[in-house]
């Protein structure tokens, strides 16, 4: 399951059902040109999108976000120092 | 199968309230249950990536979303901390003129002197100090460049940190722990002095028999039932949960305010394109402040994060979107908080909270005049663009509502505090008007927008609030001792 399909997939019943009906409409070529005439709709889904890329390490990595170098260093850092 | 735990208290909520108080009560000797409905996060399962994030520690995956005029999202922590867990960390104490208001409006006997000891508790315990201007970032140095040009009031801001090394992701789960929220504070001393924690608890049920608590009936993560033998109960479910779970037992309701009078801080952001490399995730997203606009109800404050946050947060599309996030080591961020004059009701319809608020014709103008503040502060610190949250060609002074992208923080007031029983739904001893017993110690029983992060005040409250149940004055100064109580519910 994709980071974003686990964001929708535990969201309430209302809007886990419209999300993903609105995922699959932008994952489709017919779909985005639909979306095209809902803009706010169509926002929507450019940002679910584009938080589902730039959240992937290699298109984040060139942007100066390593992740996984984050959660590691907070994890020397606590193990170094005694935090919870 | 069924458990039954017997305490002098049973506190309901792991987050600002309940956390403090629980840790309170239970150091002054007091036995403690505190139940949680969420699960206890351990910073080991934080990945630094938005979506995951959202996920795992917000309730409902951070979609929790208000119906009206504009929709706003309202993301709300789940889980022991609370949504101390996921905040920016930012600390104020409850401004001078907002406890004049609540004396004066809703006859609460609380004043900076009075609060005093308990600030200074809960600020101990935090680690509360002034963000340092190199653990800030150039996010916030930018901001700083622009209301500096302007001449307008700004400073860093004060938070619970310790040993912060500016992970740029408080909002998602701290990954050095450094964020001093209560699930690594206050919790792990109710732990240690005797009080037991549940998780997974979805309390169903306050017991009352003869006028007064008895103790709740909880469901546990696995189906069985749960029963807490307390005569008294301390409901900290938060603004939106706390008045259902009365509601559904029939408790508060007697003023008619029970679920009304929600206070939010609604809130947006705008973008700068810089000439500079910002980075803006590198540092304490929320570090600094400009307040120069805070008596029109306008509060600048500092928002960042990484990529996946930004894509989520521009308010762009198609190409321009794909062009700024290209240049995302160059884009700023700030945001903007209106202290409301809206007002909105919480409502359960199938067991679920419905959130009705609207933003009133003077908050929409806050949003206008304070987007226009942004738009000079970003301009006057150098950005080649701004990138405003509202349609495209939109100015800000002919904003519609609908136009305005939000989000909102901070809720309160559904259980207001008001001395006067036909007036509130807790006393100014947070005590429930109408029972014996039952105390609320959450952002619910705050009776107005504060203006300013209410954590601080949370806490402070939950603090005097154990302490008078222990029969007991909050200690004064930096003595810590707390022996010799006796427990008074």
């Amino acid at each position: 399951m994709s980071s974003i399909d686990e964001f929708v997939a535990r969201g309430p019943l209302p809007q886990r059902s419209a999300l993903r009906a609105l995922l699959t409409l932008a994952r489709r070529p017919r779909g985005r040109r639909l979306l095209k005439g809902l803009p706010q709709l169509n926002q929507l889904a450019g940002s679910l999108l584009a938080m589902e890329r730039f959240d992937d390490p290699a298109v984040s990595g060139p942007l100066g976000w390593d992740p996984v170098a984050v959660a590691a260093r907070g994890r020397d850092l606590r193990r170094a120092e005694g935090r919870l | 199968m069924s458990a039954t735990l017997s305490a002098d208290f049973c506190v309901i909520g792991a987050g600002a309230g309940g956390a403090v108080a629980a840790a309170e009560l239970a150091e002054g000797g007091a036995s403690v249950v505190l139940l949680e409905q969420g699960p206890e996060h351990r910073a080991d399962d934080f990945t630094a990536r938005p979506p995951e994030m959202l996920a795992r520690l917000y309730r409902d995956a951070g979609q929790t979303t208000t119906v009206g005029r504009p929709p706003i999202g309202l993301p709300l922590g789940r889980g022991i901390g609370g949504t101390t867990l996921i905040n920016s960390g930012t600390c104020f104490r409850t401004p001078k003129a907002v406890l004049e208001r609540w004396a004066s409006e809703f006859g609460l006997e609380l004043d900076e002197e009075s609060l005093r000891p308990s600030f200074e508790r809960v600020e101990r315990a935090l680690s509360v100090t002034e963000v340092p201007a190199e653990l800030a970032g150039r996010n916030a140095e930018i901001a700083r460049r622009g209301a500096e040009r302007l001449g307008w009031s700004h400073g860093y801001l004060r938070r619970n940190a310790v040993g912060c090394i500016g992970s740029g992701i408080c909002a998602y789960g701290c990954p050095t722990s450094a964020k001093q929220h209560v699930g690594i504070t206050y919790v792990p001393r109710a732990e240690a002095a005797g009080a037991r924690v549940v998780t997974g608890a979805d309390v169903r049920r306050i017991l009352v028999a003869g006028g007064r608590a008895r103790g709740i009936e909880a469901r546990s993560a696995e189906g069985e039932l749960l029963t807490v033998e307390a005569p008294t109960v301390i409901v900290a479910a938060g603004s939106i949960y706390t008045p259902l779970l009365l509601e559904r037992n029939e408790l508060g309701r007697r003023s008619g305010q029970l679920g009304r009078n929600l206070s939010l801080h609604p809130a947006t952001a705008a973008f700068g394109l810089m000439d500079e490399v910002v980075d803006m995730a590198h540092g304490v997203p929320q570090s600094f402040f400009v307040d120069e606009f805070s008596d029109e109800g306008i509060m600048l404050e500092g928002i960042a994060g990484p990529p996946a946050h930004v894509a989520m947060a521009l308010p762009l599309s198609g190409t321009k979107h794909a062009e700024a996030m290209a240049s995302y080591r160059s884009l700023a961020q700030f945001g903007l908080m209106v202290s409301d004059s809206s007002r909105g009701r919480v409502r359960a319809v199938a067991g679920r909270p419905v959130i009705r608020y609207d933003v009133d014709d003077a908050d929409a103008d806050r949003f206008r005049k304070g987007i226009a503040r942004l738009h000079e502060l970003f301009t006057a610190a150098g950005a080649r663009e701004v990138y405003l949250p509202l349609p495209r060609g939109t100015k800000p002074a002919e904003a519609r509502r609908r136009d305005l992208k939000l989000m909102a923080f901070h809720p309160l007031g559904t259980g207001r505090a008001d001395a006067r029983p036909t007036h509130g739904v807790v006393d100014g001893d947070l005590a429930l008007h109408g029972v014996e017993g039952v105390y609320v110690a959450d952002g619910s029983v705050v009776p107005s927008s504060l203006g300013v992060n209410p954590q601080i005040t949370i806490m402070a409250l939950a603090t005097r609030l154990a302490f008078h149940l222990l029969d007991s004055r909050v200690p004064d100064g930096s003595s810590d001792a707390t022996g010799g109580v006796g427990i008074s519910a």
